[in-house]
């Protein structure tokens, strides 16, 4: 009679199953691997039940003598079986798998400890999300194709100057250019030209109004891939001179201005006083350049002067199998050949090309990079941070810990417990980023700065996801794997005869402690440096002398339609509505002063050559250029620019009266270093009739900083507006009170000579001003933002580390109490500790910050990367934060009562 | 009580195995021509449903063959009364397993 087992549980005798003293029959690797899969309280009964039957099988087949290599597949073949069996015990026994018992585990865990999940998920929510709302910029900005056909094929043909000087050679080009480069160049399928001009535009159904319009060749909606979603394109005849006048509008202007009519196509409204017909409506995406409200078709000038006028863009499409290299030979070889056809206008002009979506965000990248950089450096503090605290709260739990090995709890399975439950915090603090990342994307979208390229397409989308889900599995496992480590590496015994305290000991759990908290202090440093930089910039940029007074003065810009005012050609008209305009404003009680002229104070302008009488005149086409800016009399006295020399442009310097300029600073420092300006005369061709072409130098004001705060002012002639006469200029009011309740006066007595002009845009110069430094206000105020939460981390992380040790040696502290330890020097061991943690990281980071800081390099201004004083400020306060993060955890360690601290023991 | 397995014809056929006296997964495997990735999960349904009983050989037997113990598989009351129902719904299957089965070894 057989001896039978019965009933469950690995059969008597046998050990591990299927080990020694057996050898493991062919298929056990199978098995034994499949096992894994089994619920464990059936694991060893199951492999054992496998084991057995492929032994017995095996041990028959050899008997058999059969050849063994059969033998052994057949057996392998058998044993795959298990992978099924192994599935079906998963599925069946799965409520109490590893994987769900670790899970309910951890999420018994956080819910007993509240406060730590919820700061720890909050932490985390708040870091990645800000890190995911950043990347979107990033990603719509910088990352994502520009959403034209083949985008990678576009490219800018831009203008450079041949010697490195760009003074008189910009970017853009002249339409008889475009048109030879057009013609002579094989490397583009097509080129086009587009430029943007603000443009009145009157229509019936809406208040007239100045918009950027934008004239292209016709071939530039077809060559990027766009067409209207309303009506057509343009015809590929209607950029030729003399064809019908058509207009495709924007889907802002049709939405805003004409009412979303969808029989639009067909009407017409009036460009620069010209009738038009609307032939399309872009679909509400497309936005090439990137203000443009209409475009028109741009014929080719028959004026044999338009080759100096550099208005235009070029852009091309490469034609297939022409790489950029190839193409930039090209254009700069046709450039060259332009040179020596027109010296005089293409002197030093040069080309070249450039990817169009490298070319549209350049400018903002290293700012976008690093505002990236500091996110991902405050997420690593957060990481450190929440590491910190997991590590504190593992040393807490040593005693459950150690229980837990006692009772035969393995090394991985406890650590993988650990990283379930960081892998879980993680997950809801990931859900809650995808909110942070919503909400902060739509807050930099609407903070930030006009000058952002694409904002428009900036957003959460795939991309986004996936980077913040990349971001947290990082996340998870950086701060989750530290303490799993710290935790296997616990020795149980220990732990539980010491009371509980057991994992305190270790020199290397306090230096994995400390060594994070020296790595966090370095972080902020890096940080703090770089928010202090653009601080200090952004705070000299502000103190910057405009050369004018901007307070209470209101800005806009008056366009007299040629269609009505001739102007040009004939000024009477132009100079009688400027100088009645200035009678009626400066006749109001609120006004304190009023100017008019062609540019105002923040606004560069153009510039263009002359020559100085009785010098040497330079080769053609390298006379020296100057800003042009014709003012009405009374224009410094009225915006406060400072007369430094001579006198102003007065009233006397009229039509028909001898020619005369004012310089600025800049002028005369380049033009007459040692030699007064005064008297001397500034010759120029007379672009029209009437006016002079040698004007006497009468007055030399101070720099009025009209290229912004950041480059100094260019060499300026300050002409008199009768002798100059432009129909386009600004009006400039200064208030007595207030400036703003003065507009619908302003609008009034504008709108009381000619109901059809154009005042939208009324801004105060203060408002300009502030646009001017937007840039850099917003990366201020970002990374100023990143660096006080980096800064409150470092604090709290350093304030956890030193709490922690002090709990840990209450004791060790009660015995110094004890044996005549003075409180004082209580407290000194406590801050020292920290603030030897804090020089080191602050030393550490200050080197970082050297390396890190010159990412910074084109967005400051005024100040070096390497500002000693700003590092030296920013190592005092991180040390004093430290000290003070510090100095709690001492005080409670100085109060510590000896007799208690020892009694505990 | 858990709730009595669905009669399918793979089930079927390995309570008829084990009620013919097949005992060992790898020779119901055989008798039955069903794969073992089949036959363990049945098996351990039927175990389950109280249909089957399953045991360790004696470890002596083993021991003396130089192999771990096997684990064999024996009908139950209502296993016996579940191999009528089967046989009722696949007539077929009495034939298929006519042969009389080797005795358990070593009986």
């Amino acid at each position: 009679m057989t001896h039978i087992v019965v009933g469950h549980g690995p059969p008597p005798e046998t050990g591990e199953p299927g080990a020694p003293p057996f050898e493991r029959p062919p298929g056990g690797t199978i098995v034994a691997a499949c096992a894994a899969l089994v619920p464990a309280d059936r694991r060893s009964e199951w492999q054992a039940e496998w084991f057995g039957e492929l032994a017995y099988a095996w041990s028959v087949r050899r008997n058999a003598g059969g050849p063994s290599v059969l033998a052994r597949a057949s057996l392998v073949m058998r044993a795959l079986g298990a992978v099924p069996d192994a599935i079906w015990f998963r599925r069946h026994y799965g409520g109490d798998s590893m994987l769900s018992q670790d899970l309910r585990y951890a999420l018994r865990t956080l819910v007993r400890w509240p406060g730590f999940t919820a700061v720890v998920v909050l932490t985390l929510a708040l870091g990645i999300g800000a890190n995911a709302a950043i990347f979107s910029v990033v990603n719509a900005v910088l990352l994502r194709p520009l959403p034209y056909a083949n985008p990678d094929r576009l490219v800018f043909l831009f203008g450079t100057p041949t010697d490195g000087d760009s003074a008189k050679v910009g970017a853009n080009s002249s339409y008889p250019d475009f048109a030879d480069f057009r013609t002579r160049s094989k490397s583009f399928s097509q080129l086009a030209a587009v430029s943007v001009i603000q443009t009145t535009v009157t229509g019936k159904t809406f208040e007239p109004a100045i918009v950027p319009g934008s004239p292209v060749t016709a071939n530039l909606f077809p060559m990027l891939g766009a067409s209207p979603m309303l009506g057509r394109n343009f015809l590929a005849d209607e950029d030729r001179p003399g064809a019908a006048r058509v207009v495709i509008v924007s889907n802002d202007f049709w939405r805003q201005r004409l009412a979303s009519n969808p029989n639009v196509v067909g009407s017409s409204l009036s460009v620069n006083g010209t009738p038009a017909t609307i032939v399309g409506v872009m679909p509400a995406r497309f936005a090439f350049p990137g203000t443009a409200a209409l475009w028109y078709p741009a014929a080719e000038p028959n004026d044999p002067n338009s080759r100096g006028r550099h208005v235009y863009a070029i852009v091309g499409r490469l034609a297939p199998g022409v790489s950029m290299l190839v193409a930039n030979r090209e254009v700069a070889g046709i450039a060259k050949q332009l040179e020596t056809e027109y010296p005089s206008l293409n002197a030093k002009r040069g080309a070249r090309v450039q990817g169009m979506a490298e070319a549209m965000v350049g400018d903002v990248r290293p700012a976008l990079l690093v505002l990236l950089g500091s996110v991902v450096l405050v997420l690593l503090i957060v990481c450190v941070n929440v590491a910190s605290l997991f590590l504190a709260r593992a040393a807490a739990r040593a005693r459950e810990v150690a229980v837990r090995t006692a009772l035969g709890a393995g090394r991985t399975r406890l650590a993988r417990q650990f990283l379930t439950e960081s892998f879980v915090v993680t997950a809801i603090g990931s859900v809650l980023a995808v909110f942070v990342a919503y909400w902060g994307s739509r807050l930099l979208v609407s903070k930030a700065p006009r000058s952002i390229p694409r904002a428009s397409e900036i957003g959460i989308d795939g991309n986004v996801l996936m980077f913040l889900l990349g971001l947290s599995v990082v996340t998870a496992v950086i701060f989750g794997v530290l303490p799993a480590l710290q935790m296997s590496r616990a020795m149980p015994i220990a732990s539980l005869r010491e009371g509980g305290r057991g994992m305190r000991g270790g020199l290397a759990r306090r230096g994995l402690r400390q060594a994070l908290v020296v790595s966090e202090v370095a972080l902020a440093v890096v940080l703090v440096t770089g928010a202090s930089l653009l601080v200090k910039s952004f705070w000299k940029m502000q103190r910057v002398d405009p050369g004018f007074v901007p307070d209470r003065m209101l800005v806009v810009q008056i366009q007299l339609p040629q269609s009505r005012y001739a102007g040009y050609a004939d000024g009477d008209r132009v100079r009688a509505f400027y100088a009645d305009l200035y009678n009626r404003i400066s006749a109001r009680p609120e006004v304190q002063s009023v100017a008019v002229a062609m540019q105002h104070p923040h606004a560069g302008g153009w510039t263009s050559s002359f020559t100085i009488d009785g010098r040497e005149p330079p080769p053609a086409g390298q006379e020296p250029e100057s800003s042009i800016r014709p003012v009405m009399p009374g224009y410094f006295r009225a915006v406060g620019a400072k007369l430094l020399r001579g006198r102003e442009i007065e009233e006397s310097d009229g039509v028909g009266a001898p020619g005369v300029v004012v310089i600025n600073e800049a002028f005369a420092r380049l033009h007459f270093p040692n030699e007064n300006p005064l008297g001397r005369r500034v010759l120029r061709t007379s672009w029209w009739k009437g006016m002079p072409s040698s004007f006497e130098i009468v007055g030399v004001v101070a720099d009025e900083r009209f290229n912004g705060p950041r480059a100094p002012a260019d060499p300026a002639t300050y002409f008199s507006l009768a002798q100059f006469t432009f129909n386009d200029n600004w009006l400039l009011v200064r208030t007595k009170k207030d400036a703003k309740p003065f507009v619908p006066t302003l609008r009034q007595i504008v709108w009381s000579m000619d109901r059809d002009l154009p005042l939208e845009n009324v801004s105060t110069m203060d408002e300009i001003l502030g646009d001017s430094i937007a840039d850099s206000r917003f990366n201020t105020a970002l990374l100023s933002l990143f660096a006080v939460v980096a800064l409150l981390l470092a604090a709290i992380g350093i304030y956890g580390v030193l709490a922690y040790t002090v709990a840990q040696r209450t004791s060790e502290i009660g015995i110094r109490m004890a044996l005549g330890a003075q409180r004082s020097s209580v407290l000194r061991l406590v801050v020292g500790n920290g603030l030897s943690l804090a020089i080191l990281g602050v030393a550490i980071g200050a080197a970082g910050a050297l390396v890190a800081t010159r990412a910074l390099e084109h967005l400051v201004f005024g100040v070096s990367t390497t500002d000693p004083s700003v590092f030296a400020l920013v190592a005092f306060a991180l040390t004093a934060v430290a000290a003070t993060a510090a100095a709690v955890p001492a005080l409670k360690a100085s109060r510590v009562d000896p007799i208690v601290a020892l009694r505990s023991e | 009580m858990p709730r009595t397995p669905r009669l399918t014809l793979p089930t079927a056929m390995v309570l008829m195995a084990v009620f013919r006296n097949y005992r060992y997964g790898f020779d119901i495997s055989d008798a039955t021509g069903l794969p073992s990735g089949t036959v363990y999960p049945v098996l351990r349904r039927l175990e389950e449903a109280g249909l089957l009983r399953s045991r360790w050989e004696a470890h002596q037997t083993a021991r003396a063959e130089q192999r771990p113990p096997r684990r064999y598989y024996t009908i139950t009351g209502s296993g016996a009364q579940a191999v009528r129902d089967a046989i009722d719904r696949y007539p077929t299957l009495e034939r298929a397993f006519a042969a009389p089965s080797p005795e358990p070894r070593p009986a």
